[in-house]
């Protein structure tokens, strides 16, 4: 029974998962069925792979349809919310080209959840789910690894998001690191994700959806929720948004944190990571 | 056109992320009625047997064609089974579940068809009871690990006049069929075709295990005749279930061979061991080389697999002719065609839009992962005016595409196949009759490497 530490390349990053109070070759082969879900999904939800659900919606002009699978519904519903709840701060479908005949508020695809259909209603639809479906994974993944009786993880995609599940034995939560030099702040996290995003490691890559300009904010936000694809898109939201935006939010939202790095590097706390942080 | 709505919706009001932000509907804008896709007559009424992974593979595809109804689902590990019920729900169908094929095929007296993506040693048994209850079959590749099997599918195909698909689904993807029609034979761009290669290099695997909860007991694996739960897991790599992996990945290249050259094979050479894996069975790599009468040669082939590396590119089918070479695979990203320069020009193949120049037009497809994006070659000829040629490492040959995108889950293609055959709207891209020839071809391999020879083979080996 000890720690073990597995790795598996997908989604054009590294996922790894921790596991602790397991036998290592019985902790293998579980995180080995987490991968190979992992893998499946890959297929389904990247814009990369050809013959994807992503894919295919995003060949789709205004009124044009697809009938969809299980996962790139469930992913787009998690994303319809979380761009509806951000005003569109977080938008899986910004590349759209959305067309005069949209209204600036509507939504650029609709959902026909019982029939699993996506409608186009941008005049070309552009879909990504690079800021929502690594955390979608790593809710998949840790669905696998309960199936399998491990509840002792820690799951992470590339260091961008981390899916905290049971705790470890000796310990009261897993320990997360956040932030730099004197201002980096160790969490215990248990049952929950906490995800980033900034500009350090990928560039100048976030765009806000809103008005299609670079993002004003230039150092990193984090966003914690219970859901690894919440925390996933609401960190791409957070860094988007401005401060006082990501304040109402997570005022609004009890089961919601955020961290916001200050010139000084030192970390503004919201919501749940207030208690997380302070409690580090 | 449809409405946007937010009443109605039953399932999912809505879902985990509403419920914790404390509000539901969240996403109503989102939701809309979607205008219906397929007539909703003409309904086909399916039974699975098998709910691992490649049963899942073909169910996920089977759910986006319109009008087929899962009736049933069958497999004898109820850890599988629940997977593809609740999956079969969530697209409200509302499948029965067996642990037993035959009282399926018995309590469901009205499936159209059964779908059977079970370890190859039980294929012959599933699928010709199913033909012999009425049903037609979709048979996963390999048709069965012994040719004795498969020449019995046939037969009972025959005998029962149901249909039999096996599962090779490159035949019916469109940009296979789009290069063996258009580019090789029809306006012959690779001209005299001469040689194949094809290979699929895996890195190294783990056995698969199971969840502790989930072991089946020993005497319930018995009746079905499997050893032990890991033999269960990993029957591919066991002689009395399967082929080995001649026949779980060679399988579908090699029959591309014969479906690309359009013969069946007169010999073969072959080696191979089980050098890596000391828990195994079967071999853990293969060399072969068959040899291929055509119209105008002997083209020779060579396949290998391998499971312990990745190295060299995947999985791909590469043929070659005096003017052209085609790689073809189901990732698009190792499909490309490359023109020799004895080749006349293709700017007229370009013209009618037959092929793209390369990285052109809007089908040109984004690279699967972002940092493999291929190096654009320099023009050889310099930038300085003071030398005519830069020397450097031989300039490789200008790589062209097809303008054909697969925008379908890759196995549904082939399932639609057979769904318009039954139906009477298509002829099978992949009749059981095709699929021996194939097996045939696949199997001997195995013989020749224990035989260490060449072994050849006579027309009656390909036939029922």
């Amino acid at each position: 029974m000890s720690r073990a530490l597995f790795r598996h390349e997908a989604m054009a990053t590294t996922f790894e998962i921790v596991v602790d109070g397991q036998a290592e070759p019985y902790a293998r082969q579980a995180a080995a069925a987490a991968f190979r879900e992992l893998d499946r999904l890959e297929g389904e939800l990247s814009r990369f792979v050809e013959s994807s659900d992503i894919s295919r919606a995003s060949r789709l002009e205004s009124g044009g349809a697809v009938v969809i699978g299980e996962d790139a519904l469930e992913c787009l519903l998690i994303a319809a919310e979380m761009a509806q709840e951000t005003g569109r701060a977080f938008d899986p479908a910004y590349g759209s080209e959305r067309g005069p005949e949209l209204a600036d508020d509507a939504p650029a695809f609709t959902l026909d959840p019982a029939a699993h259909v996506l409608t186009a209603r941008a005049r070309r639809l552009r879909l990504d789910l690079g800021a929502v479906g690594k955390g979608y994974a790593l809710d998949r993944l840790a669905g696998v690894l309960a199936e399998w009786g491990v509840d002792s993880a820690c799951l992470n995609s590339g260091g961008s998001t981390a899916l905290a599940l049971g705790q470890p034995p000796s310990s009261s939560g897993w320990p997360v690191g956040m932030g730099e030099g004197e201002a980096r702040l160790e969490l215990s996290l248990c049952r929950a994700a906490l995800s980033g995003s900034g500009l350090a490691v990928k560039g100048s890559h976030l765009l806000d959806p809103r008005t299609g300009r670079p993002a004003a904010r230039a150092l990193r936000a984090w966003a914690s929720s219970p859901s690894a694809a919440v925390a996933d898109a609401l960190s791409t939201a957070f860094f988007v948004m401005t401060d006082t935006e990501v304040a109402a939010f997570c005022a609004a939202h009890p089961d919601t944190g955020a961290a916001l790095a200050r010139a000084d590097r030192r970390l503004r706390l919201h919501g749940t990571l207030r208690t997380l942080g302070s409690g580090a | 056109m449809p409405t946007p709505t937010t009443t109605g919706f039953t399932r999912r009001d809505f879902l985990a992320t509403g419920a914790k932000l404390g509000a539901a509907f969240i996403a109503a804008p989102y939701l809309a009625r979607a205008a219906s896709i397929g007539s909703g007559t003409d309904s086909l009424n399916i039974g699975l047997i098998g709910c691992g992974e490649e049963g899942r593979v073909l169910m996920n595809a089977a759910l986006k064609i319109p009008n087929i109804r899962f009736r049933a689902v069958c497999d004898i590990w109820p850890y599988n089974r629940r997977y593809g019920e609740r999956l079969l729900e969530k697209f409200g169908h509302d499948p029965k579940p067996f642990e037993d094929y035959r009282e399926m095929l018995s309590a469901v007296p009205d499936l159209d068809a059964v779908i059977v993506a079970t370890p190859d040693f039980v294929h012959a048994e599933h699928t010709n009871t199913s033909l012999k209850a009425g049903k037609h079959v979709y048979c996963e590749k390999l048709m069965s690990n012994t040719v004795e099997g498969a020449r019995s599918m046939v037969r009972t195909a025959r005998e029962t006049g149901r249909l039999l698909q096996i599962g090779h689904q490159r035949r019916s993807n469109p940009r296979y069929i789009y290069a063996r029609d258009r580019i090789v034979h029809g306006n012959r761009l690779l001209g005299r075709v001469t040689n194949a290669i094809a290979q699929w290099n895996r890195a190294v695997t783990e056995d698969l295990g199971f969840p502790a909860k989930q072991a089946i007991p020993e005497d319930v694996l018995q009746r079905y005749g499997y050893a032990n739960m890991h033999e269960f897991r990993n029957w591919r790599w066991f002689k009395r279930y399967s082929g080995g992996v001649i026949s779980d990945l060679g399988a579908h290249q090699i029959d591309v061979f014969n479906w690309m050259l359009g013969s069946n094979p007169t010999s073969v050479i072959a080696g191979g061991g089980r050098d890596y894996y000391p828990n195994h069975e079967w071999y853990d790599n293969v060399f072969v080389i068959y040899e291929y009468p055509t119209a105008e040669q002997v083209v020779r082939a060579s396949y290998h697999v391998l499971t312990t590396t990745s190295a060299g590119g995947g999985y791909n089918e590469y043929f070659m002719g005096d003017e052209g070479a085609l790689k073809m695979s189901e990732n698009p990203k190792y499909t490309k065609l490359y023109r020799e320069d004895r080749a006349p020009d293709w700017g007229e193949w370009v013209k009618q839009g037959l092929v793209v120049r390369p990285d052109s037009g809007e089908g040109a497809l984004p690279p699967v992962k972002p940092w493999e994006k291929p190096l654009s070659h320099p023009p050889m000829m310099s930038k300085s005016v003071s030398s005519v040629v830069d020397v450097r490492e031989t300039a490789e040959l200008s790589a062209w595409d097809m303008p054909v995108t697969l925008d379908k889950a890759i196995h549904q293609p082939h399932l639609e196949n057979f769904f318009d055959a039954i139906r009477g709207k298509a002829a099978l891209n992949c009749p059981g009759e095709t699929a021996l020839a194939s097996a045939a071809t696949i199997l001997r391999v195995n013989e020749a490497v224990a035989a260490r020879k060449m072994l050849s083979f006579v027309p009656e080996d390909f036939t029922a």
